[in-house]
């Protein structure tokens, strides 16, 4: 970032060192004061709903803070009483298990897809917007379309596996926890593939040509330009098609929520509908805030270990 | 330090991108070596188009499919399967959802005020704070824009249950300017990214130029940089808008009230049955609506989305 910015800093930064070695001149005042007075808005809004708020739930899983009523602290209580949280601790554990299903193939699946859409020739444009379309559309819409999808007897999916022979008409997949966790899978999986292939894709369009040319010179195969030219290039695009994939895995709602409403009983339940039932439904909005604070170390966690680990060799 | 090489490799991907745009084919050999290389290729885009069409339409029938179900009367969708299923095909769901005693024009509008607020709101503030970061030299400058980058570091589920808390007390609960200032919020990581980019392309002598003309700070933003940096307001606005029609979570515990829901709130309560039995053919319907305006936006916008995409701008 620093340097991005290096040549306007650095052209105003020398004018002004040279002509006004001490004081700062009244067009530098100027230029602070608006500075400042353009970045308010946005320093407060971020201020307001992300920062206040992050500040403000800490304090909050410090107390048992009912949704309506008084409350006090009561320390570390809600934090250690997640230890022995079942539906908070099966949550987690479903989630890491969801993370864990979905990430591989999206990725392998984008990485196909960038490879096959990363070329300039004619119709690229049209398959990159094809692709892509299940992402822009989103996941709350598709799940309902999901649901009606699904139900035996009457939804499409059912009646195609059984012409196929892999499921029978009744197949009731959402009240299944493996059934459904498979169905919300491949869903998932359709839908994300698209934005892994984007990114990836830009990335690849940023390698120069002539490193492949003179690969294909030295006689190397698709696959060994592709081993030892793209991948190591593009080590920072996958560690953010990775980050963003596995962190929206773990922030999971919209899906379960619409699909399955987290069941049969809480088997389905993610960590973050873990949090908005256990704030909305059992109104305990402290412990629901312990759970949030635990959601964004674990959030930062992930984001600050992929990053590292993909990043160490690049450097 | 992140940005300087996507920034780099960017200006990679669009040279190389024009260089394709004007028909420099690297390595075009001329004599037979040549025609039988063109025969070759032929066959390979002919490989090349039928491989992208059944891709395609792997990602894209499941959509269109779902348009023709809910083209569907409630008691076709609702039945098992039958080679007449598509036999008669009828707006009947559209019109019910439209008209209906239930109906949910009220939420599609709701929608509707929220994305175009929340693109607005992310747009203006975005631009603002965009030209501060990347042309005005002030103490704090780093400390600020390192603190609304955080809001991409902070997901918003996490902070829900605060918000919620938080935005009672404001008197933002049930209010859909409430919701655009929180959509708002957490679009801004992103929409001030691509603006500080922008501002940042913006050669220097036109704004030094603009400066010795006496122009003040409002007067260069109006009229000497709002053209230039165009492309990457509709980049802020477009992915603002997409965020804000799609989400789900914070409008369903933002919004208590039916008649304030959004669109995918409304078609929630649908599903849950909440308005009585579920008919699965109104659901299908309400979804084909929330799913037409993102594609109508999208194919329409698409050169400043993939614009952001490749920027950088989710690499906060």
């Amino acid at each position: 970032m620093a340097a991005t910015e290096a040549p306007g800093r650095a052209a105003a930064g020398g004018r002004a060192g040279r002509l006004r070695p001490r004081r700062r001149s009244a067009a530098d005042r100027r230029d602070a004061r608006a500075g400042l007075a353009l970045t308010a808005p946005a320093l407060l809004l971020v201020g307001v709903f992300a920062l206040f708020p992050l500040g403000f739930g800490i304090y909050i899983s410090l107390t048992n803070w009912p949704l309506v009523g008084a409350y006090h602290f009561i320390g570390l209580s809600n934090y250690s009483s997640l230890i022995h949280n079942s539906v908070f601790l099966q949550s987690i554990l479903f989630t890491l298990k969801y993370t864990a299903i979905v990430t591989i193939p999206i990725f392998v699946v984008g990485y196909a897809l960038a490879v096959f859409v990363r070329s300039n020739r004619r119709g690229t444009t049209l398959f990159r917007t094809l692709i892509f379309l299940p992402y822009i559309v989103g996941l709350v819409a598709e799940s309902f379309m999901a649901v009606v999808e699904l139900q035996p007897n009457s939804g499409t999916a059912n009646f195609v596996l059984s012409k196929l022979g892999l499921a029978s008409e009744t197949t009731a997949w959402t009240v299944h926890t493996g059934l459904a966790t498979t169905a919300i899978c491949i869903l998932v999986i359709w839908f994300a593939s698209g934005l892994t292939m984007m990114l990836l894709m830009a990335g690849m369009q940023g390698i120069p040509t002539d490193l492949y040319e003179s690969a294909r010179v030295d006689g190397a195969s698709w696959w060994g330009a592709e081993r030892r030219i793209t991948l190591p290039l593009l080590r920072r695009s996958i560690a953010l098609s990775l980050i963003i994939s596995v962190v929206g895995s773990f922030l999971a709602f919209n899906q379960f929520f619409i699909i399955t409403d987290g069941g049969p009983g809480t088997s389905t339940e993610s960590v973050v509908m873990a949090i908005y039932q256990t704030a909305f439904a059992d109104t305990d909005v402290g412990l629901a805030s312990a759970m949030s604070v635990v959601l964004v170390i674990v959030v930062g966690l992930i984001t600050f270990i992929q990053f590292h680990y993909l990043q160490r060799d690049s450097d | 330090m992140a940005s300087v090489r996507s920034g780099q490799q960017q200006s990679g991907a669009a040279a190389r991108a024009s260089a394709a745009a004007n028909g420099q084919a690297p390595g075009r050999r001329d004599g037979r070596a040549g025609r039988r290389a063109g025969g070759r290729a032929r066959s390979g885009l002919a490989l090349f188009i039928i491989g992208g069409i059944l891709i395609s339409a792997v990602f894209v029938l499941p959509l269109i499919w779902e348009i023709f179900r809910s083209l569907q009367p409630e008691s076709t969708v609702s039945n098992p399967p039958s080679g007449a299923s598509f036999s008669h095909l009828t707006f009947g769901n559209f019109k019910t959802l439209l008209s209906g005693q239930d109906n949910i024009l009220r939420n599609v509008v709701n929608s509707l005020i929220v994305g175009v607020l929340t693109a607005l709101l992310t747009a203006a503030v975005s631009t603002l704070a965009g030209y501060g970061f990347g042309l005005f030299r002030f103490r704090g400058s780093g400390l600020t824009f390192g603190l609304v980058l955080l809001a991409f570091m902070i997901p918003f589920q996490a902070v829900l249950t605060p918000l919620f808390l938080e935005m009672h007390f404001l008197h933002l609960l049930n209010s859909l300017i409430g919701l655009a200032l929180f959509y708002t919020t957490f679009n801004l990581p992103v929409g001030v990214y691509v603006m500080r980019n922008s501002f940042l392309q913006v050669p220097r002598e036109i704004v030094d130029a603009a400066r010795v003309d006496g122009a003040s700070v409002t007067k260069t933003l109006m009229s000497v940089l709002r053209p230039l940096v165009l492309p990457g307001i509709a980049t802020a606005a477009l992915y603002a808008f997409l965020f804000s029609w799609t989400e789900f979570l914070g409008a369903l515990s933002f919004m208590t009230n039916d008649s304030l829901f959004t669109l995918p709130v409304a078609l929630s309560n649908a599903e849950t049955g909440t308005y009585g039995a579920v008919n699965y053919g109104l659901l299908l319907a309400g979804a084909v609506i929330a799913m037409i305006p993102c594609i109508v936006v999208y194919v329409g916008l698409q050169r400043f989305y993939v614009r952001g995409l490749v920027s950088g701008a989710l690499k906060g």
